[in-house]
């Protein structure tokens, strides 16, 4: 894990990012983050405090108001197309094509992503290392559990090999021996130096995993802890603190019981 | 990028189930249809080469011209068979005389009327009802359905633009699809000289500009399905509204022109034209008949020579009457034809806001089987009357047939017997269907409008996308 400071200039910025729909309602509030490589920002929060929408911004899904999303200093809004060669995408719930076979779906969005010079046997390793079963490569999508798509989501992602990646809730729905896999798979592409912004609901993994972990709430940054700072922390009590007030019953429940998974 | 999404689409479209199925089903319609085609041909071949068998074979039972009855028939051609139009709605035979109103009657449906209710499945039916639903169901989901699935997230994570998503989709399913068409179209043009037809060069070509018609129908289905699916958030919705639109389009907008111009452009019907007719005919042969009471001859004229008089009086009689009438059927003929064709053609401009009846115009047109082909046979048919009369006058002295006739026979048995006629004396009647550039010249409005149809809907379907919410 990487503790020491880095210099480096961030890959992933968001600059006093707003977001006001037109119904008037403020997904994001000035928000200011910085993902260097070689780190794992955490994004936690209840649902609609900010997360996705943060990571809609950095992939020009989402104009923002004001402020700016940069990836590797490129405003993704600005110049979508260029800044977009520099990131890669897993989805909470990764769908892939499901007429094509794992390895069809890889080579489409490996090239979709810049990426014509891999062989098979450069798919067959990133889908072997993430822990796909190699019978698997050739089977066609819609036989494919969740779990199954979340690894060929991340064997794209690793293929890609864009210097900073969006993950949006990538462990949930999946059973924890996936949830460990995909968080082990994570902790090697920070080690490779990748600069990883990661939305997720799940406290304890990133606890484990991230060097920072943010708190939203209703779109503003309420709190940002190191890895360090958070060493003996309570997270959920942390985590319950800040988002008092604000969180419905239900997930303080879930909070409470320790079942957010 | 293009290319990527253009091989993506393609591939996509032929490993789906959905093209496996359409694709079996297109083969069995198209090749049927094309071998359907062929055996009524054969059929309509066969009936028409023994009616004028039978034709000949009643002149040549006669001895005389004056007691032929000759019928010309519309000859069948292949693509009429393959693109029926309105070739089983018209008359087929006309007995032919040598002056008054010619008039075609024995209709295929006439003789079939099983026929006139549940129609052939011809070329037109195919690509005018079926694959435009096909085009339907393959993209109506094309765009609202991935941004469900999440793979169009998934493709936009990367360096995408709209442009070339959007371009690569509609030219990679039309492609796929397209295959699925021209497989079966091919096989169909195959199956014709096998199973005996011969096309000339200029009916390959027509055919030809038939199936380019038939892939830009199909087409323009495809990009208005990827349009609405680029502007409804659910499946179900687009599928909804693309039905009501092909509902329209096909159904409703070609019915709908004709009960407008009806109502537009007021046309007497045949049967009040015909009554007018027999009126003025009645009411002149009601004029004459004082006339024929009022013949008389010199009482010296000897009684055989009051017979042929008679016979003169009644034919120079008959003669100036069917002048009047001629006259008088020509002008209500020319009204009731001047009447009935802008309504038509107020009907077709009407219907021409549907790209099904634009389609349907195009390839009845390239059949030989458009409104036009009543016209030209009719034309065709009155220009062959003045040979045939200019024949008759010829051959009996008389271009008068019908009406009233005094014959008579010699009992002296030592005249020789006579020749029985030769039906090869007869001039022949001649279609003339028009050449290949005319026929193609009279669908560039059409072709023109099939373009057009297809350049909005794309282009619709680029505009939606661009502003479509990717989440």
């Amino acid at each position: 894990m990487t503790t020491e400071p880095i210099q480096a200039a961030p890959l992933l910025e968001a600059r006093n990012l707003t977001k006001v729909y037109e119904d008037g309602v403020k997904a994001l509030d000035n928000l200011n983050l910085k993902v260097l490589p070689g780190e794992i920002f955490a994004m936690l929060g209840g649902n609609g405090a900010g997360k996705t929408t943060t990571i809609n911004t950095f992939l020009d899904f989402i104009q923002p108001t004001s402020g700016s999303a940069l990836i590797n200093s490129i405003d993704a809004n600005q110049e979508p197309l260029e800044a977009k060669k520099y990131v890669s995408f897993v989805s909470e719930n990764v769908q892939l094509y499901p007429n094509f076979t794992a390895m069809q779906n890889v080579d489409f969005f490996v090239r979709l992503g810049g990426q014509s010079n891999y062989e098979r046997a450069d798919y067959e390793h990133a889908l072997i290392r993430v822990g796909l079963q190699r019978e698997a490569f050739d089977k066609k999508l819609k036989d494919f559990s969740k779990g199954m798509r979340q690894k060929c989501g991340i064997a794209i992602a690793i293929l890609k090999d864009a210097p900073a990646i969006l993950l949006d809730e990538p462990t949930s729905g999946l059973d924890p021996k996936a949830g460990k896999e995909f968080t082990r798979l994570v902790g090697e592409l920070r080690d490779e130096g990748k600069a990883i912004l990661m939305s997720t609901h799940d406290i304890f993994r990133a606890k484990e995993i991230a060097d920072y972990v943010g708190i939203l709430n209703n779109g503003v940054l309420v709190a940002q802890k190191t890895y360090e700072e958070l060493r003996g922390v309570n997270l959920e009590e942390l985590y319950v603190e800040y988002m008092a007030g604000y969180m419905d019953e239900t997930l303080e429940s879930a909070v409470l019981t320790n079942d957010l998974d | 990028m293009f290319k990527l999404i253009f091989a993506k689409e393609l591939k996509e479209i032929i490993q789906s189930s959905r093209f496996t199925i359409s694709f079996a089903v297109c083969s069995v319609l198209i090749i049927l249809s094309f071998y359907m085609g062929a055996q009524n041909y054969l059929a309509s071949l066969a009936q028409y080469e023994a009616a004028v068998q039978e034709n000949n074979n009643q002149i040549a039972a006669n001895t005389d011209w004056q007691f032929v009855n000759h019928s010309i028939m519309l000859p069948p051609q292949p693509l009429m068979a393959l693109v029926n139009g309105v070739s089983n709605d018209i008359g087929r035979n006309i007995e032919m005389r040598s002056q008054g109103e010619l008039r075609a009657e024995n209709t295929r449906f006439n003789d079939e009327p099983i026929f006139a209710i549940f129609r052939f499945m011809d070329l037109e039916f195919i690509f005018g009802i079926i694959l435009s639903l096909f085009a339907i169901i393959f993209a109506y989901d094309a765009i609202n359905g991935e941004k469900i699935s999440g793979t169009l997230k998934l493709c936009f994570a990367n360096p995408l633009s709209r442009a070339s998503f959007i371009s690569g989709k509609l030219a990679g399913s039309f492609l796929g699809l397209s295959i699925a068409l021209l497989i079966p179209m091919l096989i169909g043009c195959a199956l014709l000289p096998l199973l005996g037809i011969q096309l000339t060069g200029e009916e390959w070509i027509r055919l030809g500009l038939i199936l380019i018609a038939g892939l830009a129908y199909f087409g323009l289905f495809l990009a208005l399905a990827i349009g609405i699916s680029a502007i409804t958030s659910k499946p179900s919705n687009s599928f909804l509204l693309c039905l009501v639109i092909w509902i329209f389009a096909v159904l409703i907008i070609p019915r709908g022109s004709v009960l407008i111009s009806g109502r537009i452009a007021d046309v007497p019907n045949v049967d009040q034209i015909t009554a007018e007719k027999n009126r003025y005919r009645a009411q002149l042969f009601a004029e004459d008949r004082p006339k024929m009471a009022d013949f008389s001859v010199d009482p010296q004229t000897e009684p055989m020579d009051v017979f042929p008089l008679f016979s003169e009086f009644m034919n120079e009689l008959g003669t100036a009457r069917q002048e009047k009438i001629d006259v008088f059927n020509a002008r209500l003929n020319e009204e009731f034809t001047n009447k009935r064709r802008r309504q038509e053609q107020l009907a077709l401009s009407i219907s021409r806001v549907s790209p099904t009846s634009v389609f349907t115009l195009a390839t009845t047109e390239l059949a030989g089987t458009s409104l036009r082909l009543q016209n030209q046979y009719m034309d065709d048919a009155y220009e062959y009357q003045n040979t045939y009369a200019s024949f008759m006058e010829e051959e009996t002295g008389s271009a008068n047939s019908g009406g009233f006739r005094m014959i008579v026979i010699d009992t002296d048995g030592n005249q020789e017997e006579p020749d029985p006629l030769d039906p090869n004396d007869l001039p022949q009647f001649q279609f003339n269907q028009g050449s290949v550039a005319t026929i193609a010249g009279n669908t560039l409005l059409d072709f023109g409008l099939l373009f057009i149809f297809n350049l909005v809907f794309f282009g619709g379907a680029f505009a939606a996308f661009l502003k479509y919410d990717l989440r």
